[in-house]
């Protein structure tokens, strides 16, 4: 087997990489997939406690670098999918105890059992962005609509462009409210700065932050909206068709007089 | 929509998103350009030597652009021009 290894980045940080990787690795694996997330935040992990893993993690990515453990020892398996893992971080090492060679090893073994491999990028783009990027055959880079996280994703999609090609795009933590009022980019305008393809909105919900404390994404909640939001990227990572609902309130006329007499 | 939003709307106050998206477009642009500040030193001292050569401008007061608005975007230099004339233009208007 051949799985594809997707990186999930982001350039600025707080922005949701890791509560992305762990959704959409459940979306994947509620869907029948084997996926394998990977937590490359050497040093400050946190897919773990996202997962809501943390206590059971033996081994990690380190070690299965200096040849400590074996790759299947490191695994977490996750017990809501037993066909998902995760490989942890090292808490305690730095980002250059691991460099892009090893981590194309590391992955290119996990797609040989998993029909995904996913891999949670940390912030920047220093060493820690170049491991990441290292093993990965497709890029996913996620923003919220805020001036500087739309300025270094487009910096973070400029250097993706130079290796994987063109990444295709999430705008988290989107409001309504807030851009039907004209104080929130909306989908076309962080398209129009990003000229990159839409994979998906994630609207901003209070549940996320639950579902952190409690360590069971929002996917998992057929409620949420942004869960669902998660379950439609991962359908739509599997090829689906699947729309993208407007969550702008761009079809209504008054709205866009109020852009035609706005625009220049 | 709000009718209050409207009309603040119709007298272009159009909320932050659209400023954020005009500035957005100018850093982005920059960002790409990746010019070094030594490469913009040298771009401008090209560009004075340029003009200077034919039109006498106050170098203290050329500005360099960038705008994002028209695709492809643009550079634009501003460079006020002195009134001061040359001797030779000064000497054919009193001719005249």
């Amino acid at each position: 087997m051949s799985g594809r290894a997707i990186v999930i980045t982001s350039g600025k940080g707080g922005v949701g990489k890791t509560t992305a990787t762990a959704n959409l690795g459940l979306g994947l694996a509620k869907n029948d997939r084997k996926v394998a997330l990977v937590d490359g935040d050497i040093g400050l992990r946190n897919l773990d406690i996202i997962m809501g893993l943390e206590n059971r993690i033996v081994y990690h990515l380190i070690d299965v670098v200096r040849g400590r453990c074996q790759l299947r020892q490191a695994l977490v398996k996750d017990k809501r999918f037993p066909h998902l893992a995760l490989l942890p971080a090292s808490q305690v090492d730095q980002k250059e105890a691991v460099n892009p060679d090893q981590m194309r090893e590391v992955v290119a073994q996990l797609k040989e059992d998993f029909d995904f491999v996913l891999i949670d990028c940390p912030a920047g783009i220093e060493q820690g962005f170049r491991n990441a990027v290292a093993g990965a055959d497709e890029a996913i880079v996620i923003t919220t609509p805020d001036v500087s996280p739309v300025r270094d994703a487009d910096r973070v999609i400029g250097l993706l462009q130079q290796s994987l090609g063109d990444p295709q795009l999430i705008i988290n933590r989107m409001s309504t409210q807030m851009v039907q009022r004209g104080d929130m980019l909306d989908q076309q305008d962080v398209l129009d700065i990003l000229a990159v393809h839409l994979l998906g909105i994630v609207p901003e919900d209070e549940e996320v932050l639950v579902a952190g404390n409690r360590g069971t994404p929002v996917v998992l909640n057929e409620k949420s909206r942004s869960g669902q939001a998660y379950e439609r990227i991962a359908r739509r990572i599997l090829g689906e068709e699947v729309p993208i609902p407007e969550l702008n309130g761009h079809g209504g006329f008054l709205h866009r007089l109020g852009k035609f007499f706005t625009r220049r | 929509m709000a009718w209050g939003t409207f009309v603040q709307k119709l007298f272009g106050n159009k909320g932050s998103a659209g400023l954020a998206k005009d500035r957005l477009k100018v850093v982005v642009m920059y960002d790409r350009l990746g010019l070094s500040s030594e490469q913009m030193e040298a771009l401008r001292k090209d560009i004075l030597e340029t003009i200077s050569r034919h039109i006498a401008i106050d170098s203290d007061r050329v500005t360099i652009d960038f705008h994002s608005n028209q695709t492809p975007a643009e550079v634009a230099i501003i460079a006020p021009v002195l009134r001061s004339r040359t001797p030779g233009e000064s000497e054919k208007r009193h001719a005249g």
